[in-house]
């Protein structure tokens, strides 16, 4: 398998941080550029699987929606994309209500489920080519297409296998793919980073960073929250079926969090955090660290400051959980 | 929406469906079985018509060969075997793919509701075709080994493919309206069974619910005189005392060769067929047979023919929808019709009926493939 082969890096700063000015600029303008959905509830029989939710996700930024299993995540991206009928709120596609005008919301999104769902006897080229003529793509550019996406996700050397032979990493590339075939503004994506390898999961990063360069929304929902603080702008936090935060991931980083340390001398970093006054606690997983709880990240520089003039020989700095993770940990998720 | 999008979007899933199932071992299996057990049918047909043959041998009138019977016997087995298969062909197309979790893949495209069950329903005809062109060879061996024109193979082949086709689209239908594989398989040979089955049974039951009574006077054998009267070849044999010659009627109101009908016209119970004949017409059996053309028998010089199995199913059917009226002996004071030729055929209403039914499942299909979806069924997910 040649999944280790990564496209080449991209360059996102400049680019996309041009883009995200530009979204949230547009994000006050009256016809917000971009998907945005006010309120939405949707129940099942006796389940309410979302209450009341809202998400802002301006072109040019990756949204992560973040929570924990049963929080609604799927049910709101069903609804985010035509399939699903909100019991109330309002959807807003690039401008399009997709309940009142699904074919010109589809258009502009590409779905990628949380199930893998493949055509397991058709190959990765019949699959794309067939999403293709589903999509009233002009018959002559489906072919250049389909390779195009195949070298993008980098299935080109597995585009004449059966899908069936595909391991469950590719299967989730090849849809990812699938969503991306009509070239849609408005990806929405569930779990794509689960059952890929570090590698795809770079490449992953890669492409979603290139497509909000370019302009496009991008809703991301997963599990693999470190991962999240890498790709996403803003994050979106459920529980039981209600967005219950909007964070940046700026405003996310800036927040008090814990930071583990590591000292060629444990014993030493101890009797100098004591000095200083720092509370601390021996880290569970890692013998020799500990985690303190540091307020913003310019104070975590001064500690480290302080550290290192105190003589301790620190070799280990850094938070011990991401970004994103803290506050989720802080969200006290109930699991159901 | 333009026709020429509307169909490239159709065309779209039928090929990938085809190719799908071009894929799939088990539809060459079952190919290759079909093609085996219609062969062992033809054989068997004619090997025993050979053995019979000895007996029968008549080359005086009725028929030379062996070909309306392996014809019918084939027909008949083509039917009943497609019948069989065309469901698995059909009935898991849509909740398959709900099951793998690629239909909402399918139904998240610019892909409408319509595309999809056409696009299902065209190939799973297609696929259920494919064993009646299997099946040609042997039908055509069956007409060729007997006096039948092409026009009986024609109409037969495409009776044949109307009934697989409504068996198809009912199985796209209730697939489209059931969650699981298994689910949708199983009502659909319910139902296939219902048209085979339950037809007759709720046609049996229908009879004895729709009694009612005609108009009619009493029937007099004229074969009867032969023993009766004095004057008779047999008089010498006869004693007059035994066999009371009844008097021979004067107010005959009408008489063929056989009988004629005299008095006045009482009311007689006798079911009305009429009323129920529809549940026997929406039998597929009931419409093959029917659609079949057989010669005139009115005509004295091919009275005396063997008639068909299918012949029979089509004339009681007819029968039964002439009703009392037409066929009871001397109803309205007339004699009734040995052989119901003029009558209108039965197998329009019975297919129109089975048409009707399978919009209604069809329709009922659409409308749980829409989306954005409501209402969705207890217990199932979107994707």
């Amino acid at each position: 398998m040649t999944e280790q082969q990564q496209p080449p890096p991209q360059q996102d700063p400049p680019d996309a941080d041009g883009a995200e000015m530009a979204g949230t600029e547009l994000a006050d303008a009256v016809p917000f550029n971009g998907l945005r959905a006010t309120g939405l509830s949707r129940s099942f029989g006796e389940v309410h699987a979302v209450v009341s939710m809202d998400l802002h996700a301006p072109a040019g930024e990756v949204t992560a929606l973040i929570g924990p299993n049963g929080s609604g995540k799927t049910t709101l991206l069903l609804m985010l994309a035509s399939l699903l009928a909100p019991d109330a709120g309002t959807i807003s596609v690039m401008g399009i209500d997709p309940v009142s005008n699904p074919a010109a919301a589809r258009a502009k999104i590409g779905w990628m489920p949380d199930t893998l769902g493949v055509w397991e006897a058709l190959t990765a080229r019949e699959i794309l080519s067939v999403m293709g003529r589903f999509y009233q793509l002009p018959k002559m550019q489906i072919p250049a297409r389909v390779a195009e996406l195949l070298e993008l996700v980098n299935l080109s050397s597995l585009a004449d296998q059966k899908a069936r032979v595909l391991s469950r990493g590719q299967q989730q590339r090849l849809s990812l793919a699938r969503a991306l075939i009509h070239d849609p503004e408005v990806l929405l994506l569930d779990e794509p980073a689960s059952g890929l390898d570090p590698g795809s999961r770079i490449a992953l990063r890669t492409i979603l960073r290139k497509l909000a360069g370019e302009g496009k929304v991008v809703v991301v929902s997963s599990h693999v929250l470190a991962e999240l603080d890498e790709i996403a702008d803003g994050a979106v936090f459920v529980n039981q079926g209600r967005s219950v935060l909007t964070q940046s991931v700026d405003q996310a980083a800036g927040q008090g969090r814990k930071y583990s340390i590591t000292a060629l001398d444990s014993a030493v970093l101890a009797a100098a955090l004591t000095s200083m006054g720092v509370s601390f606690e021996a880290e569970s997983a890692r013998r020799d660290s500990v985690v303190v709880g540091v307020g913003s990240e310019r104070e975590a520089a001064s500690l480290l400051q302080d550290l290192v003039a105190a003589g301790v020989d620190v070799c280990a700095f850094a938070p011990a959980t991401g970004a994103l993770e803290e506050t989720y940990m802080s969200m006290e998720v109930e699991q159901p | 929406m333009s026709l020429t999008q509307y169909s490239s979007g159709v065309s779209a899933v039928v090929g990938m469906e085809l190719r799908q199932r071009l894929r799939s071992r088990g539809w060459y299996i079952m190919l290759a079985i079909w093609f085996a057990l219609i062969w062992l049918v033809t054989a068997l047909t004619w090997i025993s018509w050979k053995a019979q043959s000895g007996y029968n041998f008549d080359p005086g009138f009725g028929r030379v060969g062996p070909g309306p019977l392996i014809f019918e016997a084939v027909l008949a087995f083509v039917l009943l075997f497609g019948l069989l298969v065309a469901p698995a062909f059909s009935a898991n197309a849509i909740s398959g793919d709900r099951a793998a979790g690629t239909l909402a893949i399918m139904q998240v495209t610019l892909l409408r509701p319509g595309q999809l069950l056409w696009g299902k329903f065209l190939a799973s005809w297609i696929a259920a075709l494919a064993f009646l062109v299997v099946s040609v060879p042997f039908l055509i061996f069956g007409i060729s080994q007997g006096g039948l024109g092409v026009g009986y193979i024609v109409v037969g082949l495409l009776m044949l493919a109307g009934e697989l086709g409504v068996v198809c689209a009912l199985g796209v239908g209730i697939s489209a309206l059931a969650n699981r594989p298994l689910f949708s398989i199983v009502v659909t040979y319910l139902t296939v069974a219902a048209l085979a089955f339950g037809t007759l049974i709720a046609f049996g039951l229908g009879m004895m619910l729709s009694n009612g009574t005609v108009q009619a006077n009493q029937s007099y054998y004229k074969n009867m005189e032969m023993y009766q009267g004095p004057e008779g070849p047999d008089a010498e044999y006869l004693d007059g005392d035994m066999y009371p010659a009844p008097p021979k009627p004067k107010d005959i109101t009408d008489e063929n060769n056989e009988y004629a009908c005299y008095g006045p016209l009482v009311e007689q119970p006798a079911p009305h067929s009429e009323r129920v004949a529809w549940m026997l017409g929406m039998n597929p059996f009931v419409v093959v047979a029917d659609a079949i053309p057989y010669p005139d028998r009115n005509t004295p010089a091919q009275a005396n023919y063997t008639s068909g199995m299918f012949e029979m199913i089509s004339q009681s059917a007819r029968y039964v929808q002439a009703g009392p009226e037409a066929t009871y002996q001397c109803a309205n004071g007339k004699v009734a019709p040995q052989y119901l030729s003029k009558q209108a055929p039965l197998w329009p209403l019975g297919l129109g009926l089975q048409l009707l039914v399978t919009a209604g499942v069809l329709a009922l299909g659409w409308r749980a493939l829409r989306t954005p979806a409501g209402k969705l069924p207890k217990g199932t997910r979107v994707a």
